[in-house]
C-alpha cells in the first residue's frame, strides 16, 4: 500500500488514488474533476492512464464545483478532489446550490482533513468540514477509519449516484478494520465489544481508543470500551450507539473537529430527544483554530484530543 | 419601442402581457430583468436553431425565472394556466429558477454558478450544444471568470454564453456599483469568440446563434438590451429590478403600453 516501514500503518490518501485507479477500469463515467493537488491525492496514475477523465481546473474551487455538477448532470460520477480547507470550504456555496440543490452525483473528496495535517499549520487543518458538510439537504458524509475502510467506501459511492463527502487525511495511520465486514451506507461497526464506556468517533483518530483500551482492560478493576466506528457520519447509524449507550450508560465522543458543528453535538441532541440520557464527554477541538507542529501527537495533546486526554475522560465519566 | 417587424415580435408582445399577469398575479418578481432577457430566450425557443430535446439550456441568473416560465409555457412545456401560480406555496413555480419546472435542466438563484455547470455538461456532452444566460451584473462574481478561463482551456466550442446587458443591477448601474467596462474585450482576451448585438433586435440575435452553433471556440454573445423593456416607465429604471406589491394602478399602466 505504501512505502512505511510498518505495514499496519498506511496512507488512506493514497489508498483512495489507488482504488480511483481500479475502479476506473470498468467504469467509463467515472471522473475525477482535481484544483492543482492531483499529487496531493495520489491520483496521478488515474490522470495517466485515463487522460480524457482526468479535468484539471486549476487552483479554482468554485468553478471546479460547479464543472463537476455539470459533468454530473451529463451522466458521469465526478469526483471532485482537493484539500477539505479548500473543497468544501471555499466553495461550499456551489456545493449548497450546483451539487445539492441539484442533487447530482458528485463526491467532494476533501483531503488533509483536522489536525493530522500537523506541519501545514492553522490554514490547512480543515476542522469545520464535517460541519460544513452535514447541514447540506442530500449530502451524506463519510470519514474512513483507515485504507481498508477507504477502499470499500470509495467503492460503494462510486456507485450511489448521489452527493456524498468523503473525508480523507494526511498522514499514515494505523490500519484497524477487519477487509471481511462489508461497509454500508448508513450503518456503523462495533470495532471492539465492552460494557463500561461507549466512544464513538469517525476517522484515524479512533486508533486511540484501541490503545488506551489495553490499558483499561488489564487494570484492576478493569474498564472494558466498547468502540464504535462511525464512518458513516451522514446519515448515522444512532439505534448502534443508543443500543450500546443502554448498556454502559456512559459516551465519550472523539473527534478531529470543532466540537461546534461536530459528530458529538448531532448525537447530544439525538440523546436529549431519546429517553437515554448517559454521561456524556466531548472530546473535540473547543473553538480554536490549529498551529503547526511536527506531528499530530503534539496538537491532539495542546487541544484536548489525544491519547492522555481520552485516557482522562474515561476515568472521569466512570 | 418594440421591435414590430419581426415575425417573433408579435410572440415578444403576448410573453411580455403574460410576463407581467404573472408578476401581477403573484405580487413579486424580477420583472426589469425578466423584459430585458425575454427577446432572448424567444430567440432560443422559437426558432429551429436548437433542439432542446438534446442540447441544453442552463439559466445562470436564476432570478429571470418569469422569463423562462413564460416563455417555455409559450412552447408547451407545461399549462400555461400554472403562470398565474408562481411563488404560491404549492406551485412548482418557485421565485428563482428551479427543475422541478418541465424543460429546465439547472437550479439557480445564487450569482455566478450557472456558467460552470454549463462548461462542465459542454465537456460531458460533447456532440451537442449547452447555452447559459448570463446578466453582466453576474460577470462581478469571481466564478464566472474561473469558467471563462476554463472553457478557453478545453476548447468548449460547443459552449456559447449569452449576456444580458442591461446595465442595471438592483442597487444602481453596474458602472457605479463595480464598472465592467469592456466585457467584450475581457472576453476576447479570454480566447473566446465574441459577437455583440441588439438583445431586442431578432435578426441580429438569430444570426448572431447560428454563427456561435459548432464553433472551435467558446462563444459569448453580448446582447445589449434594456431593463423592463417595453413599459416606458420601467425602462433603465434600476428600481424596476425586481416588484414587491405591485398595484393596481401600475399593472394596468404596464398593460395598457404592452397592449398592441
Amino acid at each position: 500500500m505504501n512505502s512505511h516501514s510498518n505495514p499496519n500503518i498506511q496512507s488512506i490518501r493514497q489508498a483512495f488514488g489507488q482504488t480511483i485507479d481500479q475502479l476506473a477500469k470498468n467504469n467509463p463515467k467515472l471522473y475525477v474533476v482535481s484544483m492543482d493537488l492531483k499529487s496531493s491525492l495520489s491520483l496521478s496514475d488515474f490522470a495517466t492512464h485515463y487522460p480524457a477523465r482526468f479535468v484539471e481546473c486549476g487552483i479554482a474551487e468554485a468553478n471546479a464545483a460547479g464543472v463537476a455538477a455539470g459533468l454530473a448532470k451529463s451522466g458521469k460520477t465526478v469526483f471532485l478532489c482537493s484539500f477539505a480547507c479548500f473543497s468544501p470550504a471555499i466553495n461550499w456555496a456551489v456545493i449548497r446550490q450546483s451539487i445539492c440543490y441539484n442533487n447530482l452525483d458528485v463526491k467532494i473528496v476533501g483531503s488533509h482533513s483536522g489536525l493530522m495535517t500537523a506541519e501545514l499549520g492553522a490554514t490547512h487543518q480543515s476542522l469545520e468540514d464535517i460541519a460544513l458538510m452535514t447541514t447540506l439537504p442530500n449530502m451524506e458524509v463519510f470519514a474512513p477509519l483507515d485504507t481498508i475502510e477507504t477502499q470499500k467506501i470509495t467503492s460503494v459511492l462510486a456507485k450511489s449516484r448521489r452527493p456524498a463527502y468523503l473525508r480523507l487525511v494526511r498522514p499514515s495511520t494505523p490500519v484497524l478494520s477487519n477487509p471481511k465486514f462489508p461497509f454500508t451506507i448508513g450503518k456503523s461497526q462495533i470495532l471492539k465489544k465492552g460494557k463500561d464506556v461507549t466512544i464513538i468517533g469517525y476517522g484515524p483518530i479512533l486508533y486511540q481508543a484501541f490503545e488506551v483500551q489495553s490499558i483499561f482492560q488489564n487494570q484492576k478493576p478493569s474498564i472494558s470500551l466498547e468502540i464504535i466506528n462511525c464512518s458513516s457520519v451522514k446519515p448515522l447509524d444512532f439505534d448502534t450507539i443508543l443500543k450500546s449507550v443502554k448498556k454502559t450508560k456512559r459516551l465519550i465522543c472523539l473527534e478531529d473537529h470543532q466540537k461546534n458543528g461536530g459528530l458529538g453535538q448531532i448525537v447530544a441532541s439525538l440523546f436529549l430527544s431519546s429517553k437515554i440520557h448517559p454521561k456524556f464527554i466531548h472530546l473535540g477541538v473547543n473553538n480554536q483554530f490549529g498551529r503547526s507542529a511536527k506531528n499530530y501527537q503534539q496538537l491532539y495533546n495542546y487541544y484536548g484530543i489525544g491519547k492522555n486526554n481520552l485516557m482522562s475522560a474515561i476515568k472521569k465519566i466512570i | 419601442m418594440l421591435n414590430r417587424f419581426h415575425p417573433l415580435s408579435k410572440i415578444s408582445h403576448q410573453l411580455r402581457l403574460d410576463l407581467l399577469g404573472m408578476i401581477y398575479a403573484s405580487g413579486s418578481g424580477h420583472i426589469g430583468g425578466s423584459l430585458s432577457s425575454l427577446d432572448i430566450l424567444i430567440s432560443l425557443y422559437h426558432s429551429n436553431i436548437f433542439d432542446f430535446k438534446k442540447d441544453h439550456f442552463i439559466l445562470s441568473a436564476g432570478h429571470l425565472a418569469c422569463a423562462l416560465y413564460t416563455v417555455l409555457a409559450s412552447k408547451k412545456y407545461f399549462p400555461a394556466n400554472l403562470l398565474s401560480t408562481y411563488t404560491d406555496f404549492d406551485s412548482i413555480l418557485q421565485g428563482h429558477i428551479s427543475k422541478d419546472v418541465p424543460g429546465v435542466e439547472y437550479s439557480s438563484g445564487s450569482l455566478g454558478q450557472g456558467l460552470s455547470f454549463a462548461t462542465g455538461l459542454a465537456l460531458g456532452d460533447p456532440k451537442h450544444t449547452t447555452i447559459c444566460l448570463t446578466s453582466d451584473g453576474e460577470h462581478q462574481e469571481g466564478q464566472i471568470w474561473e469558467s471563462v478561463m476554463f472553457s478557453k482551456k478545453y476548447k468548449l466550442g460547443n459552449l456559447i454564453n449569452i449576456v444580458d446587458c442591461n446595465g442595471l443591477q438592483i442597487d444602481g448601474t453596474t458602472q457605479d456599483i463595480m464598472p465592467l467596462n469592456n466585457l467584450a474585450a475581457k472576453y476576447v482576451q479570454f480566447g473566446w469568440t465574441v459577437t455583440t448585438v441588439d438583445g431586442h433586435n431578432f435578426n441580429q440575435l438569430i444570426k448572431s446563434l447560428k454563427q456561435a452553433k459548432n464553433s472551435d471556440y467558446p462563444n459569448c454573445i453580448i446582447a445589449n438590451t434594456v431593463l423592463g423593456k417595453g413599459v416606458s416607465f420601467m425602462e433603465n429604471n434600476y428600481k424596476y429590478h425586481d416588484v414587491k406589491n405591485l398595484d393596481e394602478k401600475t399593472y394596468l399602466a404596464a398593460k395598457d403600453e404592452l397592449t398592441l
